[in-house]
């Protein structure tokens, strides 16, 4: 017996549009996979997303979806689980998407700590807009933008939603589709921000001058820059600067969750309930 | 599960409609069961097609990789699965340095 992944996609918009070898097609198949294994009804799902090839996500699976402005997808997502707080929500969106021009929704999303479950597909480049230089790009790669040589820093999601109040942070590649089911089984099923980073590949614009010219040499280059958690753990400083780590980052059941939070503001408008104040609170500042 | 039942005697089959020629599924084969061929009305000018069914292990690597929906392999109840074999690492490995496509003159190494 097969997986027949056709129950959840609109296959009338079938084959992709995604470039050939690209690793949206594996992320979406974990993602459908994970939702499979969960039983959740396809009804009882949203799934918001924005501008970029990530963004297409929304047109091929076949569930309640929304393909939104550029990197506001946690803005639409907040609004529509505070409506329906018992429905999932999923936001998709890209590096360039939820760390560009969306990052301080990403921030604040997470800062919240409200019950979305965002699935960041990193490629470290701007592919739908062919090669310019992402807030993940590593530094001296060529880029569009930046022809000598990318000099930018880059971002490391994980760390910036770790930081900003996220409660449940992890990191896949798509070089293991079983293992990221099974993180995004676990995102799904936490309550609270889920922040989800795929390491994606992205041949045809960030390979094609960085001598990662087929799907199979940017995967292997996404292999040699990746370790699990626990090998990351034990690496001497200077070479964990140049690897990620792997695997469930941060995994917090006992944060307050904004839905929960948002019931007793609607109590308190309703006259049931005097109004919040800090002693609600166990964490006040 | 959503599940798909094997075509009968099969243990890959694919949707030809919607495969890319993108060589993932051939690289990701550790049992040399993939290869690409020619074909001029495909987009990248290739079609993947299978040209060892009976060496296939039932490992699911291709199903996994693959981005675009197009492979599928039957489940252990619906076909007996060979072993992975010498024979079989060495057709692989002639697939992988052949650019992906099993060499026109290959003879098995028994």
């Amino acid at each position: 017996m097969a997986f027949n992944y056709d129950q959840y996609l609109r296959v009338d918009k079938m084959p992709t549009l995604w470039c050939w070898g690209c690793g949206d097609g594996v992320i979406l198949k974990s993602f459908i996979r994970a939702i499979d294994k969960l039983g959740i009804n396809k009804d009882d799902m949203c799934l918001v997303s924005g501008i970029g090839c990530s963004g297409r996500f929304s047109s091929y699976v076949d569930m309640n979806t929304v393909h939104t402005t550029h990197g506001r997808t946690i803005a639409f997502a907040t609004g529509i689980k505070l409506a329906n707080p018992d429905k999932h929500v999923v936001c998709v969106a890209g590096d360039g998407d939820a760390l560009a021009i969306g990052g301080n929704h990403t921030i604040h999303g997470c800062r919240r700590n409200i019950d979305i479950t965002l699935i960041l597909i990193n490629n470290f480049i701007y592919g739908l807009t062919n090669s310019q230089t992402s807030p993940t790009t590593p530094r001296g790669f060529w880029t569009v933008s930046q022809k000598a040589g990318n000099i930018d820093p880059t971002f490391d999601g994980c760390k910036l939603a770790e930081a900003a109040g996220a409660s449940f942070v992890a990191r896949e590649t798509v070089n293991s589709p079983k293992k990221m089911e099974k993180i995004m089984v676990e995102a799904l099923k936490h309550k609270g921000f889920s922040f989800v980073e795929i390491n994606s590949n992205c041949h045809i614009n960030l390979g094609r001058k960085n001598k990662m010219q087929s799907a199979m040499a940017n995967l292997d280059w996404i292999d040699s820059i990746t370790v699990s958690k626990k090998k990351w753990d034990e690496m001497p400083e200077e070479e964990k600067r140049n690897h990620l780590p792997l695997g469930i980052l941060k995994q917090d059941t006992e944060a307050l969750e904004y839905c929960a939070m948002y019931e007793e503001v609607k109590k308190a408008q309703q006259g049931q309930r005097g109004v919040i104040t800090q002693d609600d609170f166990e964490k006040k500042i | 599960m959503a599940a798909m039942a094997a075509p009968e005697n099969t243990p890959v089959w694919v949707n030809t409609s919607r495969c890319k020629a993108c060589d993932i599924c051939v690289d990701a084969c550790p049992a040399g069961v993939l290869s690409m061929q020619q074909e001029a009305t495909s987009i990248l000018g290739a079609m993947i097609s299978v040209v060892t069914p009976e060496a296939c292990i039932g490992c699911q690597e291709c199903e996994l990789s693959c981005p675009d929906f197009a492979i599928y392999v039957a489940g252990r109840k619906e076909f007996k699965f060979a072993k992975l074999t010498d024979a079989s690492k060495a057709r692989q490995e002639a697939i992988a340095k052949n650019g992906y496509r099993l060499p026109t003159d290959y003879k098995e190494a028994n």
